[in-house]
């Protein structure tokens, strides 16, 4: 009981920075802001990487670390986008072949980290010049293109007006904090990340559990990969590179732990809100170069840590006084 | 004869001795299918594109071995060298290259100090404040400074045309040439080996990564050499980015993120140990060759230039798998050891 409550703490102390950062942002900036264009662009472009954070974010929670989910993200586009080409009409059955690509990717990340016991920053380190390799292998270093109208039509499409691509977001979301807060699998993640040693001899399989939530995040990379592939048209072995900095950030910001242990998927999914807004509201100050936004983002994160730290530092000393 | 033969053994135990027989293995290899490996145009070559990631490879061997890694050197580097080249700029400066070296090595130490505080004061992970550092130093330079490509000043340039060894190829007439920055890196490895083997700030850098605790029980300060480790990180970046551009003969900003990960590897291939406490100027060397024969050799085979990160991501799965199964197997021995003995 006590664990979630902490974890709400933290959700709650994002939703504040969000609305007071929304309402910063219609005083300032009112009109050009406020516009639901604006919104659904955010929507279509804060979907890849609030994935792919996500997916980072579980790996973070079991202790480790996950630095391939951009190249499998990268691989499964480009392995739906060579299917899709050669045969045309399948799209359902490119889909599926992705995202059982994206799976295997994450399982062998899983077992590199779990039975050889490679630490998980290395062994994905490897694995994504491996994953990188096979993409530019396979893709002869250019971009496969020649995507089928049918599925580009996913990355413009809007369900009462909102983004195809936000929705999926939505559900990943849904559906990874059903799975992180209801099941026994993702209180064994928290458990294996908390302390692995008492995991052991809780009666958990350590390694089974490392290679499903390795898995699952290269799953969550593979739907992230398709949709990039719908969104751009296109697949490249190097494309989004900036990004697996950006998903540890916002894991980070979300309140994971990065010792593992700690952190909520609705907290990462906020704080990809709050990341997203602030860096579209940069885009309205004509200016503004983009590149303030890597500037921001750096302040933002050794600024949330300092504040998570002295808050907890806080609470303990309180803790330790009552007792 | 006994004490050879414990030589011996002890060389066959450590990681450097199995990565130099790969690169032994692997350079025959290559020599037997090409016949261009020990061509000395081709061994130039590979000594030049090594300059760099050597030099970054002791600030990874340095933030390894104490801390935890350090990925933030990449932009330290480029951050640091721009601003003293602007500052050369500004001032009209013509005097002796090393003047912009000490510069940009201040500068350096500012953003490494910068680490350092965060690292020491709240004892966050370092990968993570590392990660935050750069974000930040990539947003002062492309954003608040708008660095852009640039030509280097001209006392920076005549030090680039210097060359230590110039050489031939008398059957395929290509050459190559060696610059003066590789004796920079020697220097740099001279100093490194000096203190991290001779001097009690050396031997506590491997203490406090090997047991804090102990260390600090031992008498060792763990922040102030934490702190100064970071900040020696800094200075060494600054010198690794200017090397960099001396050598490419202009400035070019974003050319430097994303070379962090390839070093990391290259150390830890070299025998690094990621939990710390272990790891050596020598492994950081071979491990750097290794992968650098590997970029750079690849094509001599036969194989073409899309292979190169399979081959690079292959070798750091397997090279960094064997050790962990290595440490754990041996423990696992121990224990049982220990069991029968109890």
């Amino acid at each position: 009981m006590k664990r979630i409550r902490k974890i709400d703490d933290n959700v709650f102390r994002l939703i504040i920075i969000l609305i007071t950062f929304l309402l910063i942002a219609g005083i300032t900036k009112g009109g050009t802001f406020m516009k639901p264009s604006i919104f659904q662009t955010m929507g279509k472009q804060l979907a890849e990487y609030g994935l792919m954070s996500i997916g980072c974010g579980i790996c973070m929670i079991s202790g480790g670390i996950d630095l391939s989910c951009v190249y499998i993200a990268n691989l499964c586009g480009i392995i739906a986008g060579l299917s899709m080409q050669k045969s045309g009409s399948s799209i359902i059955v490119a889909i599926l072949i992705s995202l059982l690509v994206g799976a295997a990717c994450g399982a062998f990340n899983g077992f590199l980290v779990s039975y050889l016991r490679i630490p998980a920053m290395l062994a994905t380190l490897g694995s994504y010049q491996l994953f990188q390799g096979i993409s530019v292998v396979l893709s002869g270093g250019s971009s496969v293109s020649g995507i089928p109208d049918t599925y580009t039509s996913l990355g413009t499409l809007t369900i009462i007006g909102i983004p195809f691509a936000f929705i999926m977001f939505l559900l990943v979301v849904l559906i990874m904090t059903f799975i992180m807060s209801k099941t026994t699998f993702g209180t064994k993640v928290y458990l294996v990340g908390t302390n692995a040693k008492c995991a052991i001899f809780a009666g958990i399989k350590n390694n089974t559990i490392i290679i499903k939530t390795y898995m699952l995040s290269g799953l969550i990379a593979a739907v992230a990969g398709l949709l990039s592939l719908a969104r751009i048209n296109s697949a490249k072995a190097d494309f989004g590179t900036s990004y697996t900095m950006q998903c540890i950030l916002i894991a980070v910001l979300g309140g994971v732990n990065p010792n593992g242990g700690f952190g909520s998927i609705p907290g990462i999914a906020i704080a990809v809100l709050i990341l997203q807004m602030l860096s579209s509201y940069l885009n309205t100050f004509p200016d503004i170069s983009n590149y303030y936004r890597d500037l921001i983002w750096g302040v933002a994160l050794i600024g949330v840590l300092i504040i998570n730290f002295v808050i907890n530092k806080k609470k303990t000393a309180r803790l330790a006084k009552m007792s | 004869m006994n004490t050879l033969k414990n030589k011996m053994n002890k060389y066959v135990k450590q990681t450097e001795f199995w990565v130099f027989l790969i690169i032994l293995v692997l350079s025959l290899i290559i020599q037997g299918r090409s016949g261009a490996f020990f061509a000395n145009n081709n061994l130039v070559d590979i000594a030049r594109s090594m300059i760099c990631p050597s030099i970054y490879a002791i600030c990874a061997l340095l933030a390894f071995v104490s801390t935890g890694p350090d990925v933030s050197f990449p932009l330290i580097a480029a951050l640091s060298s721009y601003i003293s080249i602007m500052i050369a700029y500004k001032t009209n400066f013509d005097g002796p290259w090393f003047v912009i070296f000490l510069v940009g090595m201040v500068f350096g130490a500012l953003m490494g100090a910068l680490n350092g505080f965060i690292i020491v004061k709240y004892k966050f992970p370092s990968l993570i404040v590392t990660l935050g550092t750069s974000s930040i130093f990539s947003g002062i330079l492309l954003g608040a400074f708008e660095a852009e490509r640039m030509d280097l000043p001209e006392t920076l340039q005549r030090f680039g045309k210097l060359t230590l060894l110039a050489v031939k190829n008398e059957k395929t007439g290509l050459g190559s040439s060696l610059p003066m920055t590789f004796l920079i890196l020697v220097v740099l490895y001279i100093i490194a080996y000096l203190i991290l083997n001779y001097t009690l700030v050396g031997r506590g850098v491997y203490a406090i990564g090997g047991d804090e605790i102990s260390a600090e029980r031992a008498g060792f300060s763990v922040g102030k050499i934490r702190f100064g480790i970071f900040v020696i990180n800094g200075m060494i970046a600054a010198i690794a980015g200017l090397s960099y551009s001396v050598m490419s003969m202009r400035y070019l900003p974003t050319e430097y993120a994303g070379g962090e990960m390839v070093v990391i590897a290259a150390i830890i291939l070299g025998g690094t140990r990621l939990t710390g406490g272990v790891g050596t100027l020598k492994g950081c060397i071979l491990g750097t060759l290794l992968l650098t024969m590997v970029t750079n050799s690849l094509i001599l085979v036969g194989i073409s230039v899309y292979w190169q990160k399979v081959f690079i991501g292959g070798i750091i799965i397997i090279g960094t798998a064997i050790p962990a199964l290595q440490t754990y197997l041996n423990k696992k021995k121990k224990e049982v050891k220990a069991g029968e003995a109890a």
